[in-house]
């Protein structure tokens, strides 16, 4: 029997049910995405408009749009674009904002109040208005979206490491590995990472799924990625006069986000536990 | 003689499960009106499960049963609401370290005035009469307007006090009252407690500190493990013990330790001069200096607020003193100091193997991995102990643990902030005695700050009693060490 005082302890992500179906899920999508194109063999961007606004057939398993391009092809290509965007962007926001955390916690003082003052002011600009800003500057360019969605995701990542580290670096385990001649590096590894771990991935998942619901929004509106390109937000727009006649296929890229976005929330685990 | 009283509370065959194991039990008492009962047994015994299953508080995982018979009314067959409503007026507790148990945004009179108006269902007027009475008769006259955390340990303990016993619960459950008070303060939440029975309450204390159980007297039942291994009158129970563990744990009481001769040393390896230490614009420390030797114990008592702390960390070099020098001996490496800290979980990095955290200080300094497990093995640590995380192990093994991670980098100097006040009475004397061991065996000079100073006197060569803030003198500048309200270094034998 443990003898004494508890020490608060996140719980070890367990892989239940919905976890695993939600990891599941983004592993088929991420094995579309990649393999998926090649093995529909069409080119998302080819028209043919005698072939326009078909239901599923063998040449077009999933139908054809408006211009008569093949829905399957441009689905995946929209996944290829939302995902790899989503991750960019994901990956980018967390490296500085754990880092920037690790450092802010760690020096403290003016290092401290500068970062955090600059979190707070870019919390204070609507994200939205950010990526607007850049949009501007490039319209319709992937790495405006990208550099915006990630300018407005680090934050967080930022915050919550801050807040944890200072915690954990406060406690007398830190102190005696120091006095044990644990260099920084060792200490940021054993002390830090085990703690913070988890719950970057908890961020990084739904920051991930905020991302591709970004990308989507933006595009939909007509200010984030242009067509031809395939894009699920750009596919729902070019769809949208068309739901009346087969409104099979405005549900496919609708159905598309909507699984993304479950499969990264799913895969975080745990949620509330009793 | 008081006249015994009714059967105030009676508890017969009180088990506790977690699944199909039993962590406590059974155990059996009964304690009259005006009687008194120590529960004693070392951390992790079960003793705070006792309380919790009277009470009706268990943690959702754990299990309760057998009687529970309060003044006649059966505890353990009512639903929980209706045993919920027995809280404050028939049954009150006093939960470990107050401080905790107050609520931090509320001021200590409203706290007590609310348990008189919502708990005893007074009006307004005749509670708050109330209240001032018993602040007045607790001596807390001046602390109405504090914030819990403003208040010291004892202060809170008896605002806490105050609080539970507001709607005369005729029965008080004290979990570890004493817990994280220095000794003065102890002896004073020791009489608070003492009152309970004098005004025809029943008392139940529970405690691993025999010195509780000493003072107060009443029935005494000793558990071991969740079990009861003895029951009876204190005084017989703490007098003449039948079963081993009670006199093992009876042994294990600082005031029958071995006494330390004192020693001459030669050596010195730390000369701290004429330090002063301040801490948040409060001057702590004035003007200490200290000169240790090598396979020196030198212990650092004084009631807790005094700097203890404080002054181990300067002396470690992790805090600047405002003043002072302090010199290491030269042959001591940068790692040539190490620490024991006072909750040995925390000193660990939380979620890694104990085992990768040695490894990790054994890789840093070179050390063979086979001199570590010699270390452990020497210190009676169990290999497979080292494959758990901190937290899965007991307090008394993960110090000993934190000794040979120390010992790992052959310290020239060991300090030791009060090391064991979190570690049952056995515990202590066993890590207390490898301490000395060490020192003897390895040259190592030690400090031990602690506030208890049974512990001090059976264990150092040295003591250096540090006492109330601000006034400077030290006991070589001619003051008398007697009087001296500040400090005071005095060699004991």
């Amino acid at each position: 029997m443990s003898a004494h005082r508890a020490r608060p302890q996140a719980k070890r992500p367990s892989l239940d049910g919905g976890r695993i179906l939600g990891l599941t899920l983004l592993g088929l999508l991420t094995l579309a995405a990649v393999v998926g194109p090649d093995l529909v063999g069409q080119d998302p961007a080819r028209q043919s408009l005698l072939e326009a606004l078909q239901g599923p057939s063998g040449r077009h398993l999933l139908g054809t749009d408006h211009l008569g391009r093949d829905m399957a092809a441009r689905l995946l290509s929209g996944a290829q674009l939302s995902l790899f965007l989503a991750g960019l962007s994901t990956v980018t926001a967390a490296l500085p904002g754990t880092l920037l955390g690790i450092v802010a916690a760690w020096f403290g003082g003016w290092p401290d109040r500068l970062l955090t003052a600059f979190a707070d002011a870019v919390l204070a600009l609507p994200g939205l208005l950010l990526v607007l800003m850049l949009a501007a500057i490039s319209p319709g360019s992937w790495w405006a979206l990208y550099t915006g969605i990630s300018l407005t995701l680090w934050v967080e990542y930022f915050r919550y490491t801050r807040q944890r580290a200072r915690v954990v670096l406060a406690e007398p385990a830190v102190e005696a590995s120091q006095l044990l001649g644990i260099g920084p590096w060792m200490i940021v590894r054993r002390h830090l990472m085990p703690e913070i771990g988890p719950g970057i991935l908890t961020i990084a998942a739904f920051g991930a799924a905020t991302a591709v619901t970004a990308v989507a929004a933006l595009g939909f509106v007509s200010v984030g990625i242009r067509p031809p390109t395939a894009e699920w937000g750009v596919m729902m727009t070019e769809l949208l006069p068309y739901w009346r006649e087969s409104p099979f296929l405005i549900l496919q890229p609708v159905a598309c986000l909507f699984m993304t976005v479950l499969a990264l929330h799913l895969s975080v685990g745990g949620g509330v536990r009793p | 003689m008081t006249v015994p009283g009714q059967e105030a509370i009676s508890v017969e065959a009180l088990r506790v499960f977690t699944g199909q194991n039993v962590l406590l039990g059974p155990i059996d008492f009964h304690v009259r009106e005006g009687g008194m009962l120590v529960i004693i047994g070392e951390t992790g015994a079960g003793k705070s499960l006792a309380v919790q299953a009277i009470l009706g508080t268990l943690h959702g995982s754990l299990r309760a049963e057998g009687r529970i018979t309060v003044n006649g009314q059966r505890l353990d067959t009512l639903a929980p609401g209706a045993r919920a409503a027995l809280w404050g007026r028939k049954l009150a507790t006093l939960p470990q370290e107050p401080w905790r148990s107050l609520d931090p945004l509320m001021r200590s009179r409203p706290q007590v005035h609310e348990a008189h108006r919502f708990v005893s269902c007074l009006p307004r007027r005749s509670a708050g009469i109330a209240t001032d009475r018993t602040f007045g008769s607790l001596g807390l006259h001046g602390a109405e307007r504090y914030l819990p955390g403003a208040l010291s340990g004892g202060m809170a303990q008896r605002v806490a006090f105050a609080a539970a016993t507001a709607a005369g619960a005729p029965i008080l459950l004290a979990d570890e009252p004493t817990k994280g008070l220095d000794t003065v303060r102890h002896a004073a939440v020791v009489s608070l407690l003492a009152q309970v029975p004098q005004a025809g309450g029943a008392l139940v204390v529970i405690t691993h500190d025999i010195a509780v159980a000493r003072r107060l007297g009443g029935e005494a039942l000793i558990l071991k493990e969740g079990r009861m291994v003895e029951r009876g009158p204190t005084r017989t129970v703490l007098v003449s013990p039948t079963t081993p563990y009670t006199k093992a744990l009876l042994e294990a009481d600082p005031a029958c330790w071995q006494r330390t001769r004192p020693h001459r040393f030669d050596e010195s390896v730390l000369m701290a001069d004429s330090l002063g230490i301040a801490r948040g614009g409060r001057v702590l420390i004035d003007d200490f200096s200290l000169r240790l030797h090598a396979g020196e114990r030198v212990a650092i008592t004084g009631p807790s607020g005094v700097g203890k702390t404080t002054l181990l960390d300067t002396l470690a070099g992790l805090l600047m003193p405002a003043r002072g020098t302090i010199r290491r001996a030269a042959r001591l490496a940068p790692t040539g100091m190490q620490k024991l800290y006072q909750d040995p979980p925390a000193a660990f990095p939380a979620r890694v193997r104990l085992s990768c955290s040695l490894r990790d200080v054994a890789r840093i300094h070179g050390v063979a991995w086979a001199l570590v497990t010699d270390i452990l093995s020497r210190l009676g640590v169990h290999p497979s102990l080292l494959d758990r995380r901190p937290g899965e192990v007991s307090g008394g093994e993960l110090q000993r643990i934190s000794i040979a991670r120390a010992l790992t980098v052959r310290p020239g100097i060991l300090l030791a902030d009060e090391p064991t006040s979190r570690l049952d009475p056995i515990t202590q004397r066993d890590t207390m005695n490898l301490l000395a061991n060490i020192a003897n065996e390895e040259r190592i000079a030690m400090v031990l700050v602690t506030h208890d100073n049974a512990i001090a006197e059976a264990w150092a060569n040295r003591r250096i009693a540090l006492n109330a803030p601000q006034v400077p003198a030290f006991p070589d500048s001619g003051s008398n060490p007697a009087t001296d309200p500040i400090m005071s270094g005095r060699e004991s034998a």
